[in-house]
């Protein structure tokens, strides 16, 4: 049945090739949209986990905190599970590092009064269940005596991770609606395929043949254009990925992410093409199910 | 073979195409259907085919009401039907050959048994030698040759034609008759609707006469003449 089916499937495309490539050609350009987004997604996942894995917590220390309190801190931070390293900067260094990273400031800041505070430099363990606990300690770092500020990386990536998430679930709704445009493509092109068979098609009925072979060709026929159209989606965003690799990476260095950008992993590639059999078929099923 | 009861045919309100139709069919038989066009005789062979389902009456074939078969019981009943039709219906772009395997490679027959059977089938009717072409390239009397070996080669148990020879001349009309009568001489059971009454009188078997959607008359099965 399934080579039936197949055959069937390859003689109604090429009996209407231009109808077909069209058809193909909307569901590449859909499936594209939905590859980049995949794309954009993933490597941006990258960058974000990478980020998350080197945050940090900087405790600021108020200039007349004693040394005893201020090793009594680094002494429980050191010890508490969230936490990989406890460094302490002194007022000196602070100002030290900002007149290296910034000589052209220099001048600004002068060396008679340094408005830099102590503070600790807290290296976070990057598992998730380290970043929870964080979570409590950063707030109760707050309340406590000889505590100025405390400035948290993981707030503002938590804040940049639910942008990212809106941007992605946008993109998906937009290659959602691409994809369903394109299904509307081949189910016309099915249709137009099953009028061409329809003398084939009225004998079927009367000889009794079962419906599985009546719609199977529609239905090899839609799974056929939507996936071949997911793969030549595959290959143009292999093709832009492949051009654009070495400004991309640029790009996300500049975001200060060690980090090169990759195509699609397999399962992502696997579940485009997947997708584009699965939403051919079910397009040359809906529209064979008018024959009855 | 064939029994209806009552059988009616109504195409909107009050249009009936048949009404009230009482027949008997027995298995073996060959019958004609005649009448005047839009007499009903393509509506009946519809109704036997399950192309279209009665407004009123019921139709039994083999014991089977028509009227309560499921979906897969109508494929099944089909499988047991040869239809052969005035415009022929064949496929243009298969060969004589496909057009008639095309019946068995639906229903999933082994492939040899599909070469086997249509290649004895289209012999019994006179085209082995035209297995390779196309529908266009034959005459209308093979055309319809091809078509009743598609409607054989299943071996059914009852043949419906309607108008088989609405689209020959004379001497092929005599010809596929000729392929009817060999169908019925093996104990098929075969139902043919033609307005040509010349044709009639040559075969000479029972003649079910149809007017306005009802029967006219239907005399006990006459002598064939050949």
């Amino acid at each position: 049945m399934l080579a039936y089916a197949l055959s069937e499937a390859l003689v109604n495309i090429r009996r209407a090739s231009q109808s077909a490539a069209m058809s193909i050609g909307t569901i590449a350009i859909a499936f594209l949209t939905l590859g980049g987004f995949l794309l954009f997604s993933e490597n941006l996942g990258a960058v974000v986990e990478r980020w998350a894995s080197a945050a940090e917590l900087s405790v600021y220390l108020r200039d007349d905190i004693d040394a005893a309190a201020r090793d009594a801190l680094i002494a429980e931070l050191s010890s508490h599970p969230a936490v990989a390293a406890v460094e302490f900067v002194a007022k000196d260094q602070a100002l030290d590092r900002f007149t290296t990273d910034f000589p052209e400031l220099g001048d600004v800041v002068g060396s008679a009064d340094n408005p830099f505070p102590p503070s600790l430099e807290v290296r976070l363990r990057p598992d998730g269940a380290a970043a929870g606990a964080a979570d409590a300690m950063a707030a109760q770092l707050t309340e406590r005596s000889g505590v100025a500020d405390v400035r948290y990386d993981r707030q503002w990536l938590a804040r940049l991770l639910g942008v990212v998430t809106t941007v992605r679930l946008a993109g998906l709704a937009i290659a959602a609606v691409l994809v369903l445009g394109a299904a509307f493509t081949v189910a016309a092109v099915v249709r137009l395929s099953l009028d061409a068979r329809h003398v084939e098609l009225d004998i079927m009925q009367l000889v009794g043949a079962p419906f599985a072979f009546i719609r199977g060709p529609s239905i090899a026929e839609g799974a056929l254009l939507g996936g071949v159209g997911a793969v030549l989606s595959l290959a143009a965003l292999w093709a832009v990925f492949v051009a654009l690799r070495g400004r991309l990476n640029e790009a996300v260095a500049a975001l200060g992410a060690s980090t090169d950008v990759k195509f699609l992993g397999p399962e992502n590639a696997l579940l485009l093409v997947v997708a584009g059999l699965s939403v051919g078929a079910i397009a040359g099923l809906i529209v064979s199910r008018v024959v009855r | 073979m064939i029994e209806t009861h009552g059988l009616g045919k109504a195409y909107g309100r009050g249009l009936y195409a048949l009404r009230d139709l009482n027949l008997k069919v027995d298995k073996g038989e060959f019958v004609f259907l005649t009448g005047a066009s839009g007499a009903g005789k393509s509506t009946l062979l519809r109704l036997l085919l399950l192309q279209d389902r009665p407004s009123e009456g019921v139709a039994i074939v083999n014991g089977r009401n028509l009227a309560r078969m499921s979906r897969r019981e109508i494929q099944a009943y089909r499988r047991s039907v040869g239809f052969v039709f005035q415009d022929f219906k064949l496929v243009s772009g298969k060969t004589v050959f496909e057009n008639v395997s095309f019946a068995l490679r639906v229903l999933g027959t082994p492939i040899e048994q599909q070469r086997r059977r249509t290649y004895q089938v289209l012999k019994w009717v006179g085209l082995q030698h035209r297995l390779n072409a196309y529908p266009l390239e034959l005459s209308g009397g093979e055309q319809q040759r091809v078509a009743i070996a598609r409607a054989l080669v299943n071996e059914p148990q009852l043949v419906l034609a309607d108008e088989p020879t609405g689209n020959l001349d004379p001497d092929l009309s005599l010809e596929i008759m000729n392929l009817f009568r060999e169908i019925n001489a093996g104990g098929t059971t075969v139902l043919v609707a033609t307005h040509d009454r010349e044709l009639i009188k040559w075969v000479g078997r029972r003649t079910v006469h149809l007017e306005h959607g009802r029967v006219l008359e239907a005399p006990a099965s006459a002598a064939g003449s050949g």
